[in-house]
């Protein structure tokens, strides 16, 4: 009898393999964001606008009309605008090995590609509610070019980055030890309010303000409203510069992680 | 082939490690030849299967796959219940690098899974008959050298395990299995080989018969 000729078998390349898991991650992600149920995609806009709406009734209606020498509206809108894409990437990346559990069946899935793909789609969420907040606020009469472009986006990205090194830790914090996740939850309010997001900072006495000021998150928050108006009075400790050291000390944190844990994190 | 090299295996519990479910396992499954894994509940079959399939790590040692090996069928794992049959096939085609040609595989996804209307519907609606048809559908839709099933054909009414059965008999001519089965017949049926699973240990027989007459001498008179 002759054998039959075994076929070399020739593996694809790791690469190829995280990339095509990642596309698919990422279509598999935007249908459950996206059509979650009937309204999911409108309330991704929504959520933000009602927020801005809100604050800006309360401060334009009962308090102040300018903060740091900018108008109150674009003021509460950028730095809503920066801490969102901080707080909805954080937020889902958390969230995204446990809900991709059942996937972990396939040997070409991990935990680190959920995370991967989950923060790709985060930035693209992010990028169109900025831009569809930022036309909606020229129909308002409020809306303003940004002075410097560059810097309102760099500021988008270091945002973005911080959500990334942020969601990867408390993925991996969350899965392993799930009443962590909601202390981490309870965490996000604080650090609202430390953001200088709809409290400014300035009007902080120096002593105490030089701690808040360790907060990278407060950092890109008055950022981007620089990057709008040129005038406008940050913070003196203002540093880009921490918020990427920040960010990218807290992604190296993160990845050191997945690198320890990821085979437990499949079997939690 | 695939090389089994000193694999130790336990898991993490609330409280510190197991015990070692696998305990130095030693296996070189060659290619072509289908093999079933016998042992009583808890030896550590599906651990094994699971480990082949590369779903688990082991805690020790390493498994080299020389060929493409399916996951592990069975169970209804895999599937993510918030998505519909159709999106969890895609994804399933996308990730093993077919997304060039998934038209072509779905039909065959939803012809063979008989799942009809329900094949657009989120897979937490299905029974898991349904589940488990439609895993094997998509096993079935990717060619692999070796596929790893765990009490796979266990599944589904009589009919589907009819062309179940059909379809891994076709499959023989150009794929092997690796099965967990508590039926005798199945394994008859479909193995060449048998390991035999006893307290972490495995025993290799070039002969599914002799590997159940041993399962059966280790039972307790």
């Amino acid at each position: 009898m002759i054998e039959p000729k075994v076929k070399e078998y020739i593996a694809r390349s790791p690469l190829n393999v995280a990339i095509s898991v990642w596309k698919a991650l990422f279509l598999r992600e935007v249908i459950s964001r996206l059509s979650a149920n009937r309204t999911a995609w409108l309330w991704i806009f929504l959520d933000p606008m009602i927020q801005i709406a809100m604050m800006v009734f309360i401060f334009t209606t009962i308090r102040m009309r300018i903060v740091g020498g900018i108008n109150t509206p674009i003021w509460l809108m950028t730095g809503l605008i920066a801490f969102n894409m901080f707080r909805s990437t954080g937020k889902q990346l958390q969230n995204s090995v446990n809900s991709n559990k059942a996937l972990f069946t396939y040997r070409q899935v991990k935990p680190i590609d959920t995370v991967i793909s989950r923060a790709f789609l985060e930035g693209v969420i992010g990028i169109m509610v900025a831009i569809i907040l930022f036309c909606g606020s020229f129909l308002f009469d409020f809306g303003m070019f940004p002075d410097d472009p560059l810097m309102v986006l760099i500021v988008f990205f270091g945002m973005w980055l911080m959500g990334v090194g942020f969601g990867l830790i408390t993925s991996v914090v969350s899965t392993l030890i799930p009443v962590a996740g909601k202390f981490i939850a309870i965490l996000m309010m604080p650090l609202y309010f430390c953001s200088g997001v709809i409290l400014p900072i300035t009007i902080i006495p120096a002593e105490y303000r030089q701690w808040l000021a360790y907060n990278p998150l407060l950092h890109g928050v008055d950022a981007i409203r620089l990057g709008f108006a040129p005038y406008y009075h940050t913070i003196p400790e203002l540093s880009l510069g921490y918020l990427y050291s920040f960010a990218f000390s807290m992604i190296f944190f993160g990845l050191v992680l997945y690198r320890r844990y990821s085979s437990r994190m499949i079997q939690a | 082939m695939i090389i089994v090299d000193d694999v130790h295996k336990r898991y993490r519990t609330s409280h510190g490690y197991s015990k070692w479910v696998l305990q130095g396992v030693n296996l070189v499954i060659p290619p072509r030849t289908s093999v079933g894994l016998i042992g009583l509940n808890g030896a550590g079959k599906s651990t094994l299967l699971r480990l082949i399939g590369g779903a688990d790590t082991p805690t020790k040692g390493k498994i080299e796959r020389r060929c493409s090996v399916s996951w592990q069928m069975g169970y209804g794992g895999g599937l993510q219940g918030s998505l519909t049959g159709r999106q969890n096939a895609k994804f399933v085609c996308r990730i093993h690098g077919h997304a060039a040609d998934i038209p072509e595989r779905m039909q065959y996804i939803q012809e063979f899974a008989e799942l009809k209307e329900y094949f657009d519907e989120p897979v937490k609606s299905y029974s898991s008959g349904m589940r488990s048809k439609l895993q094997f559908a998509l096993s079935l839709a990717i060619d692999f050298d070796v596929y790893i099933s765990d009490e796979v054909t266990g599944a589904g009414d009589i009919t589907f395990k009819k062309k179940a059965k059909q379809a891994f008999k076709k499959l023989a001519g150009r794929a092997s299995l690796i099965m967990v089965s508590h039926a005798e017949g199945t394994l008859k049926n479909f193995c060449k080989s048998g390991i035999f699973l006893n307290q972490g240990k495995v025993y290799w027989f070039d002969d599914i018969d002799e590997a159940l007459r041993a399962f059966k001498d280790s039972l307790p008179k």
